[in-house]
């Protein structure tokens, strides 16, 4: 059996690269697609160690996880189409019409 | 009187939010006018006062208190109904319903005014869910199911862009604190093998070979609290989204979604990761809570200061306050006696802060309505066509800078003193200063108001529409701040041995 750090250290892996998405891509469906990475590496967290545990605890909650990840999506979808409807674009960077 | 219900009857208040919602759903589809938001305007204030009143039963009934057999806990152990608990969900049910009685008016000509209502009360139930949760599992859900329907209530305004790039800059920030916040979780449950607080906490206590990933998953938690709070370094959101949002959902998200990443934090970090049990871990969140908050409170107050717009003021003004409530979970020390004294007192400011900054977003709402302007100049000489509603708001901004007569004084004092007892002396010194600063910004709207001739006669014409139930909830917002002045003595109480039974 794979010794349960080396999940950690994948789990760290993905999330590190969903970060790095969520950092420098300005394009608005990247950056969902840069969260959907981030949450699952938890969820390979969970998994990993619910067996490592023996529990099941971690395993259904990451299917919660995946259903609130999709809750997630299609309210940022409809929030990227009104942004598209109104600003013409999906550049998150493009929306200024309140100075930060 | 020992349990006499059956203990599913304790979620009571979260039940009937939720069943509002649904209920408004129905409304909806029954008598789909959409002219017309009264209805739903009635069933949801119905519906969340209904929730208060439960709310208020329960508390003076000792439901959950250590006087009557300590908390109550349901669905194994994920679900716990305490007073502290009880106390956040009637801040929660009070901003609801203030919120939706006003809305009924701001949102008079809006096509479809059936999905604000029912958003709200289904946040409101995550927020009450957020203060029973008992398991880490229970919080994620809850949090998810506040900040949904909180993008949305903030893009609400779908024609206008500044509504739609507040609800995308409150969502791009929302879905990556979330993220980070369950990856916390994740690395919690790793060194921990559960996700309910109890057993946690058990296993913090005798951590040995993952304690590093503990710390870094409670790092990551601390931060996804610093984004439902609005505290540094997850602020940023804040002034957008309260400033482009419909004033309404402003009053909402940063009264009631506030308090609810406040009851989330104090119920972590006393249950879950007790200040014992972490510092013999060496994982030192105190520390890091105190830096927090010295830099919150400090931030949201002077940026605040030199802000034209009132409603943005009010938005970094609320930067400041989650700064002065972080002192609740900063203030905390291993033997303090003063633990309980001072997370009360941050509750109670809490309570307070629901009333007064509910009612002065619901003014912005007011002017928002008028049609005036939204800065200060535009505000010159409001008195003297609307002199209740100008009095009412003057009220708020003193209770809001914590001038003596008003609760916001003796909410902040209790906090300040509970504080300098734990020997946090220099945490209340920079609340303290921070005050003096927020006077200067919060007279300015009174100055305006009262004081200052507006820019052209016919600047008032506007004041001629009469929004009545907006009008009453500002009043009823009033009242309330008022009379937590008399009534401070047992919610101050309350709200302490609510905090006392934790430690």
């Amino acid at each position: 059996m794979v010794p349960v750090e080396w999940y950690l250290l994948l789990a760290a892996g993905v999330f590190c690269i969903g970060l790095f998405g969520v950092l420098t891509r300005r394009n608005a469906l990247y950056f969902l697609m840069s969260v959907e990475l981030m949450m699952n590496a938890a969820n390979i967290n969970f998994v990993a160690f619910a067996l490592y545990y023996g529990d099941l605890t971690g395993q259904v909650f990451s299917l919660f996880v995946i259903a609130l990840a999709a809750a997630e999506v299609a309210i940022g979808i409809g929030i990227i189409l009104v942004m598209y409807r109104n600003f013409g674009v999906t550049d998150v960077t493009v929306p200024t019409e309140m100075r930060w | 009187m020992v349990n006499v219900l059956p203990p599913v009857t304790a979620l009571l208040p979260v039940l009937l939010l939720g069943v509002t919602g649904l209920a408004l759903l129905l409304v909806d589809t029954v008598s789909p006018d959409a002219r017309s938001n009264t209805s739903m305007a009635v069933v949801s204030a119905l519906g969340a006062l209904a929730s208060l009143a439960a709310t208020v039963w329960f508390v003076v009934s000792g439901t959950g208190s250590v006087d009557t057999g300590g908390a109550i806990t349901l669905f194994a152990d994920a679900i716990e109904v305490d007073t502290m608990a009880l106390f956040f969900t009637a801040i929660f049910a009070s901003v609801t319903s203030l919120v939706v009685v006003a809305a009924h008016d701001y949102f008079h000509d809006h096509a479809n005014p059936a999905a604000f209502y029912s958003l709200l009360m289904f946040a409101a139930t995550g927020m009450a869910l957020l203060a029973v949760a008992n398991s880490l599992a229970v919080v994620f859900v809850a949090l998810e199911m506040v900040s949904l329907p909180s993008y949305v209530l903030v893009a609400f305004l779908k024609q206008n862009r500044g509504s739609v790039e507040a609800g995308l800059k409150y969502f791009l920030v929302g879905a990556l604190s979330s993220a980070i916040f369950l990856f916390g979780i994740s690395l919690v449950y790793a060194a921990t093998g559960s996700l309910l607080f109890g057993d946690v906490a058990e296993a913090v206590g005798s951590i040995d070979s993952l304690a590093g990933v503990t710390g870094i998953g409670i790092v990551m938690i601390v931060g996804g609290v610093a984004f439902k709070t609005a505290s540094v370094p997850f602020h940023f959101w804040a002034p957008e989204a309260y400033e482009g949002a419909p004033a309404p959902a402003s009053a909402f998200l940063s009264s009631a979604s506030k308090a609810a990443g406040f009851v989330v934090a104090f119920q972590l970090f006393t249950e879950a990761f007790p200040v014992g049990a972490s510092l013999a871990a060496d994982i030192n969140w105190v520390f890091a809570f105190g830096i927090l908050a010295a830099v919150t409170m400090t931030l949201g107050n002077f940026a605040a200061a030199v802000q034209e717009e009132v409603k943005r003021m009010l938005a970094y003004s609320s930067i400041g306050h989650a700064g002065y409530a972080l002192i609740g979970v900063a203030a905390l020390s291993q033997d303090g006696g003063a633990n309980g004294a001072v997370m009360g007192a941050a509750m109670a400011h809490l309570l307070v802060y629901g009333f007064m900054n509910t009612g002065a977003f619901l003014f912005v709402a007011m002017a928002e309505r008028w049609g005036v302007g939204r800065t200060f100049e535009d505000y010159a000489g409001l008195a003297r066509r609307a002199p209740v509603a100008s009095t009412a708001m003057a009220v708020f901004m003193f209770s809001l800078a914590g001038l003596p007569p008003f609760a916001g004084f003796f909410s902040k004092y209790f906090l300040f003193m509970g504080a300098i007892d734990n020997g946090f002396l220099w945490l209340a010194g920079v609340g303290a200063v921070n005050s003096v600063v927020s006077l200067y910004y919060y007279s300015r709207v009174v100055k305006a108001l009262f004081l200052d001739d507006p820019a052209t006669p016919s600047a008032l014409d506007a004041l001629d529409v009469r929004p009545t139930a907006l009008y009453a909830a500002v009043v009823f917002a009033a009242v309330a701040t008022v009379l937590l002045l008399p009534g401070f003595g047992p919610v101050i109480e309350t709200a302490q041995a609510a905090a006392s039974a934790l430690f």
